[in-house]
């Protein structure tokens, strides 16, 4: 209730301001018109910059360099007598095209890497602008022919403004916006969730790439002027960035907010200080990186204020509450398959994994059929999480085979593995921290081979939660979540991939024997009703007893022992390797007798 | 020598470890024994300093020592074979073994100390200018104790020191263990396999969701009912 | 194209590439042990090297003078920056501890290269010391190209030196391999840091001095030499001394070529294009900067 009154808050005061925006040019003067002007570029660069930072996770410093090429391919455009419309389309295309070759280098590196060679590119850029001077006149830069454009620019700004924020709030709710912020999250668990991650990344490029050009061609305009430092100069290129971040990185109002604090103190600083301003903007960018890098909306006591919430609440805050309360079925909404007992699934011969001098996985060979319940144990180090990575090709493997179905794994990514059907868990628990519980469970859905849209997922989701007993904790979001809950959390994410082949890794370990139960009933409910085949890493073997057809022992990265639960336990092999040497202690074998 | 009272230990919002309580004497080998993610790596790191409290204290050698940094704790005597041995990969066996020494007390007789380590492991003195990231599993094990005992410490947290060793050299460094033992370097072992710790130690402790759940001799916890329920999951 | 002029560019080439290997060196030791990528290395040169000329032109100081100088107050302001700006950052959550320090590191940057252009003036600026210059045939060296390129040896070989045979070397090259590793081993961790920060900066106060005696430096040329810095640790390897060097003096010959064949002005493009190309054709070659 409160949620949806301050709602309709945010977006009175987000057409209210609009309604204001849009009279200056009629009432105000041409100084208070170009001040707007200015602060409405920044917002369009901000918010541009903030869909591959704040949803996606990567820091580009580099974004300014989109403006600049925009700005210039716009001139250039209008220079050789294009009309206005006709250069702006030729300056947006020019500019994602670019964006477009660049991700291909720029996305292999993460981190500060990444951020470091984006903002190589801008000394990059400048250098070009100067020195193709038959294109761009070099130094002296461009002129464009003299017009007042600037009730026109501001028009156009204004509008690209309001795209820009309609966008943002539409992404969120779109497959697109939920694949940005599981790379966020994590990106090797977004692909083993089936999500394939490089065309994301290129078209959320293309995408800020695009507003940056915009933003750069309206400015141009404008001023009838471009040259090399204004567009590509370090000082002015990391405004925008500084503003998305004061505001707050990844919230809706953070941009907004940052932009307006700072344009206002960037115009103060104007007109009450002639020299040292870069000095001050250098100032003002390492005391947001010091003291608030989180953004002033994150701040506990702006939090607290009451009139000032609705503009901080974070993405599971604005959730949409229409999906969680769909009624459960009471049922899991996964395809039935018959069980071929006589059928392979998993397939592999010779399959090695090394690391350096250590063989984590040594020729190993696997047969699996259709709907058994396979034990794998072995100490720790053994290979057993090493052979998960391997098959759902987190690693490739260094040789051997591998296939499913039939049909080989060697040398698929990993979200075409996840579509194969290979779903799993991890030893310690990988939720997508900043999402809700329901929004975790469906992403895989949204993103299985013919996904669900976003809201149909949703509400599909809520049945998979209430098989784990999580629904308490719907909208909680999953970093809050004890040890427990997130693996219960993982095997349903898990199930939602709607797997041929499951991977558990080491689910039951910290549960009290209830919940182990509950586990083992949910594993043979899984196989017994869609005849999905599980592969469990346990140590606790009364669980195991409980469900597995077999066991696999691994040892060294080799496979030492295959068979019944209790004729492993026999073998006198594993007893020495696995539950240790039976010679050294007189009353061992009592205790497994 | 040891004591721990009632410790908590936070990773990031979520408490790893509740309330874990055990005490070691001088000269005595314990077990620290439990599930995965029961807490015993990180009750480890606590001892050593590597995590910060949030409840509770420790002391050790009869001072408190909740708080104190990590090369405090390894100046003061404590030595860490930590989980997956943290060797320096690129850096020769030897150079690994220095490393060792750090601390100001240590490197007066870091010539000494390397003798010492390589009659214990005469593996290492012959491939001492490898890169121990070229070494097997169990060598890498042994310069990963090596560098433990170069810091001359007198109380030895082991944790899960067989992890990827050939059973060959498992024998070997319970050998070489023992050796330590025997001069007189308090030891706390974690490992998973419970037959081969409670062959080596004296007591153990066992941690089950981030506390002391258990405790006794070695032989009266294998004869313990609740123990073989509890910890071998096999009734 | 005459042999000499070819030789007489590759020299030329070899020194300023053996410069950048500096300044990389100090970046690659401080990102090692450190993890921060300090986008105000470059700049602390092009500080350096504004001052030296200053106190040389006032003073006439001999330059390993100016070297004996500068250090001290560059070891000071690596170990302050660090405490007081970027420490402090490492108790907050990933993503916020990443865009801080580049916001920190980057706003330094743009602080130092303003102050310095106000107080001393953008313009270029050197060392006029002119030693005798000789000649090998129509090749003509100076003797300052010669004591540079000794300096660049030495400081090389003493780097090379200080990480295997001290124990802060040795601790430096345990933290970048493995950082909980050398904690065990007693290195105190944000000591170390703090420490390698200031060496880092120092290594840059050797490189400033060595830079300002053969090439003229400006306020604003240092966030060109970090990119170049940057170039090289991909090329060459993070805390990989030789394999720096060599990416180093790979790029200042190739920056030296690009100037012969083509034009002098597409030189300082040279390395953020390699850099790209290094990308596009080694996906999995260069494995730095993944999270491990």
């Amino acid at each position: 209730m409160s949620a949806a009154l301050s709602l309709r808050g945010g977006t009175a005061l987000a057409c209210t301001g609009l309604a204001a925006a849009a009279c200056v040019p009629m009432f105000g003067n041409a100084y208070a018109t170009t001040f707007v002007f200015t602060i409405l570029i920044a917002y369009i660069l901000a918010q541009s910059w903030d869909w591959i930072a704040g949803e996606m996770g990567y820091v580009n410093l580099g974004h300014y360099c989109f403006y600049g090429i925009g700005a210039y391919a716009f001139s250039i455009a209008l220079v050789a007598k294009y009309p206005v419309l006709l250069a702006l389309l030729f300056c947006v295309a020019f500019t994602a095209i670019v964006a477009m070759l660049l991700s291909f280098p720029l996305f292999r590196l993460k981190g500060d890497y990444f951020a470091f060679a984006t903002l190589a590119l801008l000394p990059l850029a400048e250098i070009l602008a100067y020195n193709l001077s038959d294109i761009t006149k070099g130094g002296d830069g461009i002129s464009l022919p003299p017009q007042s454009v600037l009730s026109i620019a501001y028009w156009g700004a204004l509008g690209v403004c309001v795209v820009a924020a309609y966008l943002t709030v539409w992404l969120n709710r779109q497959h697109f916006g939920y694949a940005l912020k599981s790379i966020r999250n994590d990106e090797e668990v977004a692909e083993v969730m089936g999500i394939r991650i490089f065309p994301v990344k290129l078209r959320v490029t293309v995408l800020s790439a695009s507003f940056a050009a915009l933003a750069g061609a309206l400015q141009s305009w404008q001023l009838s002027y471009v040259d090399p430092p204004t567009v590509f100069g370090l000082n002015v290129a990391l405004v925008p960035v500084a503003m998305a971040l004061l505001g707050g990185s990844g919230l809706l109002w953070g941009p907004i907010i940052g932009v307006l604090l700072l344009a206002c103190m960037q115009q103060w600083l104007l007109i009450n200080l002639k020299t040292l301003q870069t000095t001050i903007y250098g100032a003002v960018i390492l005391l947001i990186g010091r003291f608030m890098p989180g953004g002033i909306l994150r701040a506990p006591w702006i939090r607290r204020l009451p009139w000032l919430h609705a503009l901080t609440r974070e993405h599971h805050e604005r959730i949409d509450s229409s999906t969680t309360h769909a009624a459960v079925q009471g049922h899991l909404p996964l395809p039935k398959r018959s069980i071929h007992r006589e059928q392979p699934v998993l397939q592999c011969q010779g399959l090695t994994m090394a690391f350096g001098g250590n063989i984590a996985v040594n020729q190993i060979d696997l047969r699996l059929m259709q709907g058994e319940i396979i034990g794998l144990i072995g100490a720790n180090g053994s290979g057993k999480t090493t052979l998960f990575n391997c098959i759902s090709k987190v690693y490739e493997p260094r040789s051997g085979s591998l296939s499913l179905d039939g049909t080989s794994l060697i040398g698929l990514r990993r979200d075409e593995v996840a579509h194969l059907g290979v779903g799993r868990t991890y030893q310690i628990p990988r939720p997508f921290g900043d999402l809700t519980v329901q929004e975790n469970i469906a992403i895989p859905l949204m993103f299985k081979h013919q996904g669900l849209a976003p809201r149909e997922a949703l509400a599909r989701a809520r049945e998979f939660i209430a098989y784990v007993d999580l629904e308490p904790h719907l909208t909680e979001r999953a970093d809050s979540l004890s040890l427990q809950q997130k693996k219960a959390l993982e095997f349903a994410r898990a199930l939602a991939s709607e797997p041929k082949l499951l991977l558990v890794d080491e689910v039951a370990s910290g549960l009290t024997p209830i919940e182990i139960n509950r586990f083992v009933r949910h594993i043979r409910h899984v196989r017994d009703e869609f005849g999905i085949t599980v592969i469990w890493v346990e140590h606790i073997f009364s669980a195991l007893a409980q469900v597995v057809d077999r066991v696999i022992v691994l040892e060294q990265g080799q496979c030492i022992a295959d068979g019944s639960l209790q004729s492993v336990i026999a073998d006198e092999r594993v007893l020495r390797t696995y539950l240790g040497s039976a010679a050294q202690l007189p009353n061992a074998g009592s205790t497994h007798a | 020598m040891l004591s721990l009272n009632q410790i908590a230990v936070d990773h990031g919002a979520l408490r790893a470890l509740w309330e874990v309580s055990l005490e070691v004497r001088t000269g005595e080998c314990v077990g620290l024994l439990g599930a995965n993610g029961a807490g015993k790596s990180t009750t480890m790191g606590a001892i050593i300093g590597l995590y910060p409290l949030a409840a509770g204290n420790m002391t050790y050698a009869g001072i408190t020592h909740t708080g104190r940094s990590t090369s405090e704790n390894v100046a003061a005597g404590i030595a860490l074979v930590p989980e997956g041995r943290r060797l320096f990969t690129q850096m020769s066996v030897r150079d690994n073994l220095v490393m060792g020494a750090y601390t100001p007390s240590a490197r007066q007789a870091v010539e000494q100390s390397l003798e010492k380590i390589y009659a214990l492991f005469p593996i290492l003195k012959d491939k001492q200018q490898q890169f121990a990231g070229e070494l097997s599993g169990g060598q890498q094990q042994m310069v990963a104790i090596g560098r433990a005992l170069m810091s001359q410490p007198k109380l030895l947290l082991l944790d899960e020191p067989f992890i990827g060793v050939a059973p060959l050299l498992v024998d070997e460094i319970i050998v070489a263990l023992r050796t330590i033992g025997q001069q007189g370097v308090t030891m706390l072992l974690v490992e998973q396999n419970i037959h081969r710790a409670l062959s080596f130690v004296q007591r153990a402790y066992v941690i089950e969701n981030g506390r002391t759940v258990l405790d006794g001799e070695a032989a009266q916890l294998l004869a313990h009912p609740e123990f073989s329920k509890k910890f071998l999951g096999l009734e | 194209m005459p042999i000499e002029v070819l030789i007489q560019v590759l020299i030329g080439g070899v020194l300023l590439g053996g410069l950048y290997a500096l300044v990389a060196f100090g970046l690659s030791l401080i990102y090692g042990v450190v993890r921060i990528l300090n986008f105000a290395h470059g700049t602390l040169l092009a500080v350096g090297g504004v001052a030296a000329s200053l106190a040389y032109a006032a003073w006439q100081w001999h330059p390993v003078w100016l070297i004996l100088a500068l250090i001290p107050i560059f070891v000071v302001f690596g170990w302050l920056f660090y405490r007081g700006l970027l420490q402090p950052l490492e108790k907050r959550n990933h993503f916020e501890s990443t865009v801080g320090t580049v916001l920190v590191t980057v706003g330094a940057l743009l602080m130092l290269s303003d102050l310095t252009a106000k107080l001393a003036g953008p313009t270029q600026k050197n060392i006029p010391l002119r030693f005798e210059s000789f000649e090998i045939g129509e090749i003509i060296i100076s003797m300052s190209q010669v004591w540079i390129l000794a300096g660049i040896a030495l400081l090389t070989i003493a780097m090379h030196f200080f990480l295997r045979r001290t124990w802060f070397g040795n601790a430096i090259r345990a933290v970048t391999q493995d950082s909980v590793g050398a904690q065990i081993c007693g290195v105190h961790s944000s000591r170390m840091k703090a420490a390698t920060f200031a060496f880092g900066s120092a290594i840059v106060a050797v490189a400033a001095v060595l830079y300002t005696l053969s090439f003229p430096v400006d306020p604003y040329m240092g966030f060109g030499l970090t990119v170049k810095a940057f170039t090289i640790i991909i090329l060459g390897g993070i805390g990989n001394l030789l394999g720096a060097l060599l990416a180093g003096l790979f790029l200042g010959v190739a920056e030296g070529m690009t100037g012969l064949f083509w034009k002098p002005e597409w030189a300082p493009a040279i390395s953020v294009i390699l850099l790209l190309l290094i990308l596009v054709a080694f996906p999995n070659g260069f494995r730095i900067g993944k999270r491990q």
